[in-house]
């Protein structure tokens, strides 16, 4: 194992090291680059595999000389199942680059752009793998600033600054919380050894716990983007390169979940009041309707993905939340379920989301534009982009046989379970959560029937889309990586619940896979096979059979249908695509029901003939909603500390004596006080 | 008997380092102004090779030696190079004139010595009443950046703080660490040829070395 961590590191740093050294040579640069990343992710993903099977976590650690740092390294379960995540995608992702990073040459350094992505993954492997505090905290603000520069690479365009600078001051606000976390109980054990925090001397007070879970909530919640902390995400992700972007929403919000179960879980030792999993729970509730319901407003197809890693945290986060809420309550079991639900649509999301953004990052290469309105007839011109998506698209809308269904199933089951709860309020509580999971299901099919339906079928909207080619192959082979992955995991949860198991038995004090899996592997349940189950294979086999049959039948009685080709009937008149259903008319149902959340405005202007005021020469349409966040919590704040910086531009007069009568008076005061 | 005639030669020596304080804050022509700052410096050096006898501290004489070379004889030469080429001679307008500087610096020689009057005596003996001069001198060396608007003036000033701060050391702990010392030379040498450069820059920006110009660049 430890061989394998070496040599993990080792392509890593070689990946972001040597790109650079062979400046000039762009097609040199990214071989390298993503071939050592390659490597580096087929290494990882042995090396989460074995740290999962592995009976003792490896551990290892170099002591500095900076006071309590030191940096340790401990591949247990939890970490191991991360690192394999990270891997998976970071592999498909470089090898997707392969072909997509020739869109910037010439554009952009493509051995920066190289060096960052290998650095990137080193960061967020290492952040997943640090078992020191302080260590944590600086891998942690590596990844999030090499991250930050991944985003700008495009920087010669305003929009993509604006999102890093958003960005930027998002997650150092995040990272400020954090650090308290970590600051409070290093000062109540004196070390930031996790060893030490998981077993304190001295049990822990508990109003210092609580401040410490709040910290970490609105510290991680920055990062993974939970409601109302997910105003960045929409802006950053969509303007880095698509296959950053799948880093980004991928993994990198991933490993925030990483630190929230690691914290409260394992170094708080997994003992809490009910309302910290009441509050968890909600969030993620909130987040995964209000993600949804903003993505389906979204036309422009990469911060359409962006909403739905909103939607899917807080999927992620209902797992967790109700895991957390059996936990309070001492029933072990459904604690387990919960967090395996969590843990398992936490690797699905990474597999499915990465994927749509890659797909989106073909149509992007092959139409050079990112709005749904100017695709339209992309299926025919790039098939396999098109599978791919659609793939992808089933996943994230959790429908058999994808894996995002069986974990989604998963999370309402573990939410179903709140009738065994003795608290009444929670009883009541927990299936209001599950409604509104049930909502934000329906919806994200609506809004993956729009950007699927929208971008890939009809007529082509634009000259781009006429023009569209089929990607290159190692961006097919990127995609196709995934997309396999999610099949395999939606229809082999046999392979996955045992793995997930092992993450989840050190964590809940209990091992439920032999309750999860029932008929021999064959179908899950939750924990009770009474209360319900579920066979992911017969049921992928089920709806093959019936296609099949379906096609059968036709072939058997259709008789004498006979294919001709013509053109699609348009009423007597030629079709074109200014006739096609757009991405805003097929969500307008949607806004008006839900105007209360959107506040719509519409405006309409039109330009009368002279001669008639029946005839209009010219209409202007324009829609938009409100962004109601940044309107009512970010603004006000913005505003404030830029009036609070006007107010003491006073002092600033610009004038070299004044200053430095400043701090000559503050100076001979000081000496004054003193003595 | 010896170590107290030898502290009083110490505490004549950084009575003249003030003296010449005194009149850097009178001087108006700068060149006088930097030859009063190489005789402030040539005081230091005897100074600091006094109490390097008396004590017997070998490497306090290297850093004498060094304040010789680099504050004697290099500083007053970029500056009065310096000098030269921006063709400026007098100092006009001061934001505080001669008289009012001369009693507020008197005001700040009181308050040195009543700031340090309580660390006194948990000084060494050879060099108890220097650590109040040493005071005084950063103090003054501040109130001449404060009060001059030439930029060569105001780094005579920092000069001056930086004499100041080395007497104290030298007065309270017997020297700072060899290292230490040679980080300060290296420092302040570097920081000349930014300053020199930069008096440029204004030269060339605003036709002054006037440094109340640079309000301008407030937006």
């Amino acid at each position: 194992m430890s061989t394998l961590l070496l040599a993990l590191l080792a392509c890593y740093v070689g990946g972001s090291v040597l790109p650079p050294c062979l400046r000039g040579h762009p097609t040199l640069q990214n071989l390298l680059a993503h071939s050592l990343a390659c490597a580096a992710g087929l290494f990882g993903i042995a090396l989460g595999v074995a740290g999962l099977v592995a009976s003792e976590p490896l551990t290892a650690s170099v002591s500095s000389t900076i006071p309590y740092l030191s940096f340790a390294i401990r591949l247990d379960p939890l970490a191991a199942f991360f690192v394999l995540t990270i891997s998976l995608v970071g592999l498909a992702c470089a090898i997707y680059a392969l072909g997509y990073v020739t869109e910037f040459y010439g554009r952009a350094s493509i051995g920066a752009l190289g060096s960052l992505f290998n650095g990137f993954l080193l960061a967020m492997t290492l952040v997943v793998l640090a078992d020191n505090g302080f260590f944590f905290l600086i891998v942690w603000e590596i990844m999030s600033l090499l991250s930050y520069f991944l985003v700008v690479t495009e920087h010669e365009k305003a929009e993509v600054r604006y999102a890093g600078f958003f960005y930027l001051v998002m997650t150092h606000v995040g990272t400020a919380f954090i650090i308290l976390t970590f600051l409070l109980l290093f000062r109540e054990t004196g070390s930031f050894s996790f060893d030490v925090f998981r077993h304190p001397e001295a049990p822990l007070p508990p109003g210092l716990r609580t401040v410490a879970f709040v910290a970490a909530l609105i510290g991680f919640g920055t990062k993974a983007g939970i409601v109302p902390l997910h105003v960045w995400l929409p802006y950053a992700h969509p303007a880095a390169p698509s296959h950053i972007s799948a880093l980004l929403s991928g993994v990198m919000i991933k490993t925030a979940i990483y630190a929230l179960v690691r914290v409260y879980f394992d170094l708080l030792g997994g003992e809490f009041p009910w309302w910290w999993g009441f509050l968890v729970l909600g969030i993620g509730a909130v987040s995964a309707l209000l993600g949804v319901m903003y993505a389906l407003m979204e036309h422009d197809l990469k911060s359409l993905l962006a909403y739905h890693s909103v939607e899917n945290i807080g999927i992620i986060l209902l797992g967790i939340g109700a895991g957390m809420v059996f936990q309070t309550y001492g029933l072990k079991e459904f604690a387990a379920l919960g967090l395996l639900a969590g843990l398992y649509h936490t690797i699905n999301h990474a597999l499915f989301k990465a994927l749509l953004f890659l797909g989106a990052g073909s149509l992007l290469y092959a139409t050079h534009t990112r709005d749904m309105e100017e695709h339209g007839g992309l299926l025919r011109r790039m098939p396999w982009t098109g599978l791919f998506f659609l793939i992808g698209a089933v996943s994230i809308s959790a429908l058999p046989p994808s894996n995002g269904f069986v974990s989604e199933w998963l999370v309402f089951q573990s939410l179903f379970l709140s009738f065994q709860l003795p608290d009444l309020f929670l009883k009541l509580m927990l299936p209001i959560a599950a409604a509104m999971l049930a909502l934000t299901g329906v919806l994200a099919l609506a809004c993956f029937a729009k950007a699927f339906g929208i971008s890939f079928l009809a007529l082509p909207r634009s000259a781009h889309a006429r023009h569209a080619e089929e990607a290159p192959v190692s961006m097919r082979v990127g995609m196709a990586f995934l997309a396999v992955a999610c099949i395999v995991l939606g229809v082999a949860p046999m392979v996955v619940v045992p793995l997930l198991d092992r993450v989840v038995a050190p964590l809940a004090r209990v091992s439920i896979e032999g309750k999860v899996l029932a008929m021999d592997g064959w179908a899950v349940a939750p924990v009770n096979v009474e209360f319900s189950s579920l066979s992911p294979p017969v049921l992928a086999f089920l709806l093959a059979a019936l296609s099949l049959l379906g096609l059968g039948l036709v072939a058997a009685f259709g008789g004498l249908a006979k294919t001709r080709f013509y053109k699609t009937w348009g009423c007597g008149i030629n079709l074109t695509p200014r006739m096609e259903y757009t991405a805003t008319g097929f969500v307008q149902p949607i806004k008006r029901v839900f105007s209360a959340i959107y506040q719509p405005t519409v405006k309409l202007e039109t330009e009368l003939l002279e001669e008639s005021r029946y005839f209009a020469k010219r209409q202007r349409f324009e829609s938009r909603i409100e962004p109601v966040f940044q309107k009512y919590l970010y603004d006000p704040v913005v505003a404030f500390f830029i009036a609070a910086a006007d107010r003491l531009r006073i002092i600033q007069a610009g004038s070299l004596h004044l200053y430095l009568t400043y701090i000559f008076v503050v100076l001979v005061l000081l000496l004054l006080i003193t003595i | 008997m010896l170590s107290h005639f030898g502290a009083q030669i110490v505490d004549l020596g950084s009575a003249l380092l003030l003296l010449t304080c005194f009149a850097i804050v009178a001087q108006r022509r700068l060149s006088a102004c930097v030859d009063l700052f190489a005789l402030q410096s040539v005081f230091l050096a005897a100074t600091a090779a006094l109490v390097a006898f008396l004590t017997g501290i070998h490497h306090i004489y290297i850093a004498a030696a060094l304040t010789i070379i680099i504050k004697v004889l290099v500083i007053p030469r970029i500056l009065k190079k310096v000098i030269e080429r921006l063709n400026v001679t007098r100092e006009l307008v001061m934001n505080v004139n001669v008289p009012t500087g001369l009693l507020i610096c008197g005001g700040l020689a009181m308050l040195a010595f009543f700031i340090t009057q309580p660390l006194i005596p948990l000084g060494f003996q050879l060099t108890q009443g220097s650590l109040g001069i040493a005071l005084a001198i950063v103090l003054i060396g501040f109130f001449t950046m404060i009060a001059r608007k030439k930029a060569v003036t105001q780094v005579i000033g920092f000069l001056v703080m930086e004499n100041g701060l080395f007497l104290g050391a030298t007065a309270s702990a017997y020297g700072m660490p060899l290292i230490v010392e040679l980080g300060v030379f290296f420092d302040v040498l570097v920081g000349m040829l930014i300053v020199g450069i930069y008096a440029h820059r204004l030269q060339d920006a605003f036709d002054s070395v006037d440094t109340s110009q640079l309000t301008t660049l407030k937006e």
